[in-house]
């Protein structure tokens, strides 16, 4: 169930009446409800899936809670003895429930990836063999369900709290249905007391989510699906394009990808909002990234955080990455020897984000791409340091500033690149067109109009690019565009209702691709 | 504000928004499912979707109507005017496209059910045998909920809530209607029928020109067509009982069959049309118009799957035994549960007619004025004017007038052997003085295509002082056609002015003015045409004045389309070239070509252009 | 150890002053990278054993709260 369909906003509209209505010790189990419809009409059978984590992580939570609580009750002269003794127990099942649902996400998501990798091998070896393809359906939402339940079975393995007793409820914290679509990835200690909590109506709380969620669509329908016509025509067939149209149609899918995610979220995050429920953030101005890490902070927040806590830290900290540290720092002296097992771990964290995005040699690629850059300039920060005292850049001026911003997008852009072409060679030879034939009067000789959108389509996406710039910019500098509306007069506000509902059923709801009924009869 | 408020205002303004999109489509209908509204364009909603708007629209007019077309597009095409005067009755074309026998089933009932009805003709295409109850674009092709029991709440939801821009289109349509038929506007809303107009007035010629301006019928594209059990069942189930509810009724039911392009009819299994048409003769009599000679004449189609006009007219005389105008012989079968095996027996035999039978090449030569000496502009000698005639005396060519290419069009009076055409144009007095006595001298006819308000103008352009090559008067004109040898027909009144010496803005060929309003202008027109007819009709005699030489060869869909509706169907250009006659396709009458005449003009040419003529 | 482990600090994250700031972490003066060569520093340096579950907010906030973390883990 896409967020830009009837059902939903009907789904949405219904439960938030509901959850004010009903009495409030039941509004927890309205949530539910409202999930499972939502899961079942947009996910089918793959529901099963859903139900799955969450017994494999009850269960484990479950024991590692029992654990916690012998260790935590145990007189303090037992406590070193019982830690011992539970922990290979405790392993185990951290090992065992993160597995469960990891492996069966590679299954689901990865396997057929692997199987055609290993199928040239098979046929050396067992000629006539051929490795089964998995043809299970992916379920809506997996790698962000899971993610967040396998957070939340370390979580209580590191006794951060205590595990949720009620399976249901726990299948709510699982499967809360704004966040099933994109996000983004929440902390058990954040989200579920907030689901189970019993709220009155909050008018401040609807009128904040309503502004959210259309906020959200305005970049998803306006921006991001106007946006997205052109690059899919370019993409397509990227073959029979120039440079400079692939550079402009990457540049696109840019535009595209930030409102459709960033857009989904604000959808996510004011729906929930509507519940009374505030979600995590999952972006924050990522245009104003001075660094490619930068950016990893202000896109995709809650996937970063989830990478830092649950791989970064432990891989960092673990007793391999402890010897190589001696290692390196006995071997190669200054700096450089201290942080190689901290760039090691980094690159690791970015192929793995890479590999999260999906089974393809091109997230592969992306992930190369961020982990080569980020661990490079890791590698050369002190040369860095030197060559600016060289220069005598001030690293507080605002062009230095600047400077870094373009750069930082400049990488993001070719990144995009590798995300976006249908293969990961097509994006090389992209690449190469971009510079190497580049054609650039199809930028203004009318080129772009043959791509599917008209005039009037890029004059919206460019007041649409512009309104979002402007409001990023506002909530970069001074904060909260909302905190500042709410400040002016009652009429202002009112436009500020009228004109973005406006503006959203012209040009949202009806879409780009209307067809006029003219067409009917043409051999006339 | 308070939040509270805020929401208020946020509900109402969302309530507001709905209730003006609603507003606007209700107001604006572009399908025409609400009866009586501001923006009423029956012809428009017809286009978008002709099952509701057609209903609604005899909601208020079928007082006007007792006898009613059904069919799918093709039925477009059995001309309600020649229904009328066979069956003296006033007939409505129910007709929609992509109709299957369940929406022509309904629309029955429903007639039959609300009014008087007195004849039903219902047509059946061979697509009627490979679908039956389907919907595509459920805006367009929704049947009104009176018809078919579907909730009226669910039905004008739909049309309620629908994309707005389908109103907004209505309203940008209006500002770019025109009297022509448009694509937003093909149906005629008071016959129902789709609105020919501009499709009946081009100029059709040979066979490799119609493939040039259609390439379809060139290059058919390949297809193949099942019919499917499903769909014959249904149709022969929604005609049994659309017979027997006529037959209760006691109301006319007529059912005929749509001639069917050869091509597409090469994409069907004999056998399943066989076995399809044997059905249908067991559930009741009809004309079967399928496949006869007719179906290999493209030209007697619009498209692969429409035939003409002209095409329902001949079915239609066949049907109710109208000899006075052509038929092809083999156009038409009664078809009743006794013949009907030795019926689709001889449907396998059917052959195209030869060319010969039903077409003619007819070379038309233009004269203008006769002198001492030519040019090789528009004057030509005397000496050459008489060798050219006396060349086309000894080469057994015949000349006619045009009368005669429209009796060979439309009724198939047979032409000599080397027809060909003499005219002349503008009316001057040369073509008085030396023309008419060496035609009458050498047995040959002629026709002069005179502008009126210059006839009898020797010295001065009308009453200028500008000098004029002299024209020739009416007493002169009616010399000439009393004689036998020479017709008299239009080149307009006074709508080719020579510029420099009018005053006002001239009219110089039949073309609109830039800027000029389309009424302005058609009423324009219609006035020259009915002041040339009548002058010359009184003035000279002649019987009649259906044909005219465009002024400067210049002519548009508009101006041809008025000329008809005034009663000229057969015109002239100054194109070059012979030109086609079909038999049964009046259109092979308009635009004819002309092979200028003038001193440069050899006999030997003049030869080489009459040598393809063929009667 | 306070100016010891300052010494670290300056040198892992040059250009903070440390001895002011009290929440390093919160407002992200110290990221990831840094927090990992700052614990793997003190790991070496105190020769103290510091876990991923120590990896939270409140240890790094500050100088002191980073002492009382290696004090508490010295014991």
């Amino acid at each position: 169930m896409s967020f830009t369909t009837l059902p939903f906003l009907i789904l949405v509209g219904a439960s938030v009446v509901l959850y004010y209505v009903v009495p409030k010790q039941c509004q927890w189990v309205l949530l539910l409800a409202a999930s499972m419809v939502f899961y079942c009409v947009g996910g089918g059978k793959t529901v099963l899936y859903v139900f799955y984590t969450a017994a494999t992580v009850y269960t484990a939570t479950l024991a590692l809670g029992h654990w916690n609580t012998l260790k935590r009750n145990a007189p303090k002269e037992d406590k070193k003895a019982i830690t011992a003794k539970y922990k290979p127990h405790r392993r185990a099942v951290v090992a065992a429930a993160c597995l469960a649902n990891f492996v069966l996400l590679y299954v689901l998501k990865y396997w057929n990836f692997t199987a055609d990798l290993l199928q040239p091998a098979v046929d050396v070896l067992i000629p006539g063999a051929q490795i089964p393809l998995s043809e299970l359906v992916l379920p809506l939402g997996v790698s962000f369900f899971m993610f967040q339940s396998v957070g939340y079975v370390i979580d209580v393995y590191r006794d951060k709290y205590q595990p949720e007793k009620n399976f249901l409820k726990l299948l709510l914290f699982v499967s809360f249905f704004p966040q099933m679509v994109q996000g983004p990835i929440s902390r058990f200690d954040a989200l579920a007391p907030q689901l189970l909590a019993k709220r009155s109506v909050n008018y401040t709380d609807l009128k904040y989510g309503i502004q959210l969620v259309m906020w959200g669509y305005f970049k998803k329908l306006v921006i991001a699906d106007r946006t997205a016509v052109l690059v899919n025509t370019v993409m397509d067939d990227p073959w029979s394009h120039s440079g400079s149209v692939l550079a402009f149609a990457i540049f696109f899918y840019c535009i595209q990808l930030y409102g459709d995610f960033s857009g989904g979220i604000d959808i996510t995050r004011g729906v929930a909002r509507m519940f009374g429920i505030d979600l995590a953030e999952n972006f924050r101005q990522p245009i104003f990234s001075t660094s490619l890490t930068d950016f990893w902070r202000r896109w995709h927040i809650t996937l970063g955080a989830w990478m830092r806590d649950y791989l970064f830290y432990p891989l960092s900290l673990s007793k391999p990455f402890g010897r190589l540290g001696k290692f390196t720092r006995k071997h190669i002296k200054g700096k450089l020897g201290k942080i190689i097992p901290t760039s090691l771990a980094t690159f690791i964290i970015y192929f793995v984000i890479g590999i999260w995005h999906g089974a393809n040699w091109r997230y592969v690629a992306f992930g190369f791409w961020n982990g080569a850059i980020i661990t490079m300039s890791l590698l050369l920060a002190p040369k860095y340091v030197q060559w600016k005292e060289k220069l005598h850049i001030n690293e507080d001026s605002r062009w230095w500033h600047l400077f870094q911003m373009v750069r930082t997008n400049i990488l993001v852009f070719f990144g995009r690149y590798i995300t976006r072409a249908p293969r990961f060679l097509t994006a090389v030879w992209m690449v190469k067109e971009t510079f190497l034939h580049p054609h650039w009067p199809d930028l203004w000789n009318g080129t772009l109009m043959t791509l599917g959108l008209t005039g009037g389509d890029f004059l919206v996406i460019a007041l649409g690019v512009l309104v979002l710039l402007c409001a990023e910019w506002y909530e970069e500098k001074h904060g909260s565009v909302r905190a500042m509306l709410e400040t002016k007069s009652p009429l202002v506000q009112c436009v500020a209702i009228l004109v973005p509902l406006v503006v959203l059923f012209c040009f949202g709801v009806l879409r780009a691709d209307y067809i006029s009924s003219d067409f009917i009869y043409k051999q006339f | 504000m308070s939040s509270k408020k805020w929401l208020a205002m946020f509900l109402a303004t969302v309530l507001f928004l709905g209730a003006c999109v609603l507003g606007f489509n209700r107001l604006a209908d572009p399908f025409g499912v609400f009866p009586g509204k501001a923006l009423e364009w029956p012809s428009y909603e017809m286009t978008m979707n002709p099952r509701t708007a057609k209903i609604t629209y005899l909601k208020e007019h079928h007082q006007e109507y007792d006898s009613y077309v059904l069919g799918c597009s093709s039925t477009s095409s059995f001309p309600v005017e020649a229904l009328n005067e066979y069956l003296d009755a006033s007939f409505y074309n129910m007709i929609m496209y992509g109709a299957d026998m369940l929406d022509v089933e309904q629309d029955a009932v429903y007639l039959l059910e609300h009014y008087e009805v007195k004849n039903l003709v219902v047509n059946i295409y061979l697509d009627n045998a490979c679908t039956y109850d389907q919907v595509s674009n459920p805006l367009s092709y929704s049947m009104p909920p009176e018809t078919t029991g579907e909730s009226p709440l669910t039905f004008y939801t739909k049309y309620l809530f629908m994309d707005p821009r389908h109103s907004l289109d209505k309203l940008a349509a209006m500002r770019e209607d025109t009297y022509l038929t448009q694509s937003f506007d093909v149906f005629n809303a008071v016959t129902g029928a789709y609105d020919k107009k501009v499709r009946d007035a081009e100029s059709i010629g040979s066979l490799d020109r119609y493939y040039e301006t259609y390439p379809i019928f060139a290059n058919y594209p390949e297809a193949s067509y099942e019919t499917t059990r499903e769909a014959v069942n249904g149709t022969l189930e929604s005609l049994t009982r659309i017979r027997d509810f006529c037959l209760e009724k006691g109301v006319n039911l007529l059912v005929v069959t749509a001639p069917v392009y050869a091509d597409h009819m090469d994409y069907f299994d004999p056998q399943q049309v066989a076995d399809f048409f044997t059905g249908l003769a067991q559930v009741t009599p009809y004309w079967d118009f399928s496949y006869s000679s007719v179906s290999f004449e493209p030209r007697y189609f619009y498209d692969e799957t429409h035939f003409r006009n002209c095409v329902g007219e001949m079915a239609l005389a066949r049907v109710f035994g109208d000899d006075s105008i052509y038929i092809p012989e083999d156009f038409g079968v009664y078809v009743t549960p006794e013949n009907v095996q030795a019926h689709v027996e001889a449907m396998g035999n059917t052959q195209p007619m030869a060319a010969e039978d039903y077409t003619a090449e007819v070379p038309v030569l233009l004269y203008h004025h006769i002198a001492q000496e030519g040019n090789e502009d528009i004057i030509i000698s005397e000496s050459l004017f008489r060798a050219h005639m006396e060349a086309l005396v000894q080469n057994g060519c015949t000349p006619l007038f045009p009368e005669d290419l429209a009796a060979y069009v439309q009724t198939g009076a047979p032409l000599p052997e080397k027809p060909v055409l003499i005219t002349f144009d503008d009316g001057y007095l040369s073509n008085y003085e030396i023309a008419w006595p060496i035609l009458e001298e050498l047995g040959l006819v002629g026709t002069i295509f005179t502008i009126g308000s210059t006839a009898g103008n020797v010295d001065h352009y009308k009453d200028t002082d500008h000098p004029i090559t002299p024209h020739f008067s009416w007493e002169q004109g009616s010399e000439m056609v009393a004689s036998g040898v020479i017709s008299i027909q239009s080149h307009t009144y006074d709508m080719h002015q020579w510029a420099p010496y009018e005053e006002g803005k001239a009219r110089e060929n039949i073309l609109a003015w830039e800027g000029e309003s389309e009424e302005d202008y058609r009423q324009a027109l219609s006035q020259d045409c009915d002041l040339i007819r009548q002058t010359i009709l009184e003035e000279t005699g002649e019987d009649a004045v259906r044909a005219i030489a465009y002024p400067s060869g210049l002519y548009d869909d508009l101006a041809q389309v008025t000329l008809l509706e005034n009663g000229f169907d057969i015109t002239f250009s100054t194109q070059v070239g012979c030109n086609t006659l079909v038999k049964g396709q009046p259109q092979t009458l308009l635009g004819l070509c002309r092979y200028n005449m003038n001193e440069s003009v050899s006999v030997e040419q003049l030869l080489e252009w009459v040598a393809p003529a063929r009667g | 150890m306070m100016e010891e482990l300052l010494a670290i600090l300056t040198e892992a994250v040059p250009g903070v002053d440390f001895e002011l700031e009290t929440a390093l972490v919160d407002d992200e003066i110290l990221e990831s990278l840094d927090i990992v060569t700052i614990v793997s520093e003190i790991k070496d340096a105190f020769d103290v054993e510091i876990t991923v579950d120590d990896l939270i907010p409140q240890n790094f906030n500050s100088v002191e709260a980073m002492l009382a973390l290696i004090e508490a883990r010295q014991n």
